[in-house]
């Protein structure tokens, strides 16, 4: 395995603010495409239309669509909105259903990964109980549909946290090929970014502020690389020194190469909002992983 | 396709029934089901109107606030519009009014300190007849 089977991709998250707004569903996948990305990440509850259900027209669009431009889809995005039903908890069967529409729907539009976002009880993110007994009961759809079910690490979450060791336990117990990490590499991201523009919101009305988490060193991936299958290339700001300043992109690139890893890299735009920044923050970071990548390349040939 | 601003320019407008229209882009960056939507007060000129007052409108669905948070199959695309139906006794007068709205949404994966998210903002809207 070398560098070069590291595979490019953007979600469409990176559009937020301009997607619906600036720009339609067709000009954001071509973008895409433009770049040179290989690889297509969608939200279903953002940008499947009457998700989720969509319409045949709908369905013929997106393939006639990825066909043309050459995109393959990697991960959908989906939620188990764990407080959906106010007044009360969701039951286990209602999170089973929910994962059920997702992954049909994932399959039906040909991706590859899904990406349930799990509600949390606890103030350090632990994820509502009903994760464990909901997931189980769909390992045997996700194997059937040959989909891969992939909750996200991503900050406030450490890699070293009871949450991935419970979640490598049920890989472990199960022997499931069905079920893997997905991870946000804005978990290691050296210094907090601030995002400017857009409409001004808060968390909470009290004076609770978000959990600190200590700097997640990128060597804690080493263990758990066995069980990553899908990387979310969150990044903030690449500055016009093609320099990103929060996320270690050659140490993450680094242990990715080293381990044979072969997955899809889908990048996430989450900096600055305005209009045309995130076609234009993409690029900067596509062109900064690849020249990470050729000189981690023209490393092996020289120790090989 | 809808404008930057979370409330909409178009759709503000006084009812023929009474009261009055504004229109709301989700500020998010997907839908929702409807049911996580906690409310939203409107402020016109320093006239506040209370979350549990003001109806809602989304894509072919209508409901008072309290029918909607009930309804847990309907969904808040984040293609469409919402409009919320302000009751006023008097309609707003042509002309400019500073329009104020804050939304609140439950994130489920936020913890529950955090919770909901706020999202406000105040714009200068037109009536126009």
């Amino acid at each position: 395995m070398t560098a070069a089977d590291l595979n490019l991709g953007v979600s469409l998250y990176s559009y937020t603010s301009e997607y619906a707004v600036t720009m339609t569903l067709d000009d954001c996948v071509e973008d895409v495409a433009e770049m040179g990305a290989r690889g297509l990440e969608i939200l279903g509850e953002a940008h499947v239309e009457d998700y989720p259900s969509p319409s045949s027209a709908w369905l013929d669009a997106w393939f006639a669509r990825n066909d043309r431009l050459g995109l393959t889809p990697t991960c959908l995005g989906s939620w188990v909105d764990t407080r959906r039903f106010p007044g009360r908890a969701m039951t286990v069967e209602e999170a089973v259903e929910q994962l059920e529409t997702d992954l049909r729907l994932a399959s039906q539009l040909g991706f590859r990964y899904l990406r349930p976002k799990l509600g949390v009880v606890t103030s350090d993110l632990e994820p509502d109980p009903v994760w464990l007994p909901a997931t189980e009961r769909v390992l045997g759809l996700a194997s059937e549909l040959d989909i891969v079910v992939c909750p996200e690490i991503h900050w406030p979450s450490a890699i070293k946290s009871k949450v991935v060791d419970d979640y490598i336990a049920l890989i472990q117990r199960t022997g499931t090929q069905h079920f893997g990490l997905l991870i946000d590499t804005g978990v290691f991201h050296k210094s907090m970014h601030h995002r400017s523009g857009g409409v001004a919101s808060r968390m909470g009305d009290g004076g609770a502020r978000p959990p600190l988490t200590p700097v997640v060193p990128v060597s804690d991936l080493e263990d758990v690389m066995p069980y990553v299958v899908h990387v979310q290339a969150k990044f903030y700001e690449i500055d016009d020194d093609l320099v990103d300043h929060h996320i270690p992109w050659d140490e993450f690139l680094e242990v990715l190469v080293r381990h044979g890893w072969s997955g899809w890299l889908s990048s996430e735009y989450e900096g600055d909002y305005a209009v045309g920044r995130a076609s234009d923050q993409l690029r900067r970071q596509h062109a900064l992983i690849r020249l990470a990548l050729q000189r981690l390349a023209s490393q092996e040939g020289v120790t090989s | 396709m809808l404008d930057t601003h979370m409330i909409q320019t178009r759709g503000f407008r006084n009812r023929a029934d009474g009261g009055f229209e504004v229109r709301l882009r989700l500020p998010y960056y997907r839908g929702l089901w409807a049911s996580l939507v906690d409310g939203a007060s409107v402020t016109v000129d320093g006239e506040r109107f209370a979350p549990e007052d003001i109806g809602w409108s989304i894509g072919s669905g209508s409901w008072s606030l309290e029918g909607m948070r009930a309804d847990t199959s309907a969904r808040w695309q984040l293609e469409d519009a919402a409009v919320l139906t302000v009751p006023r006794s008097e309609p707003l007068a042509l002309g400019f009014h500073d329009v104020a709205v804050e939304l609140r949404l439950r994130m489920s994966y936020i913890p529950e300190e955090l919770q909901p998210t706020v999202w406000w903002e105040e714009r200068k809207l037109v009536i126009t007849q």
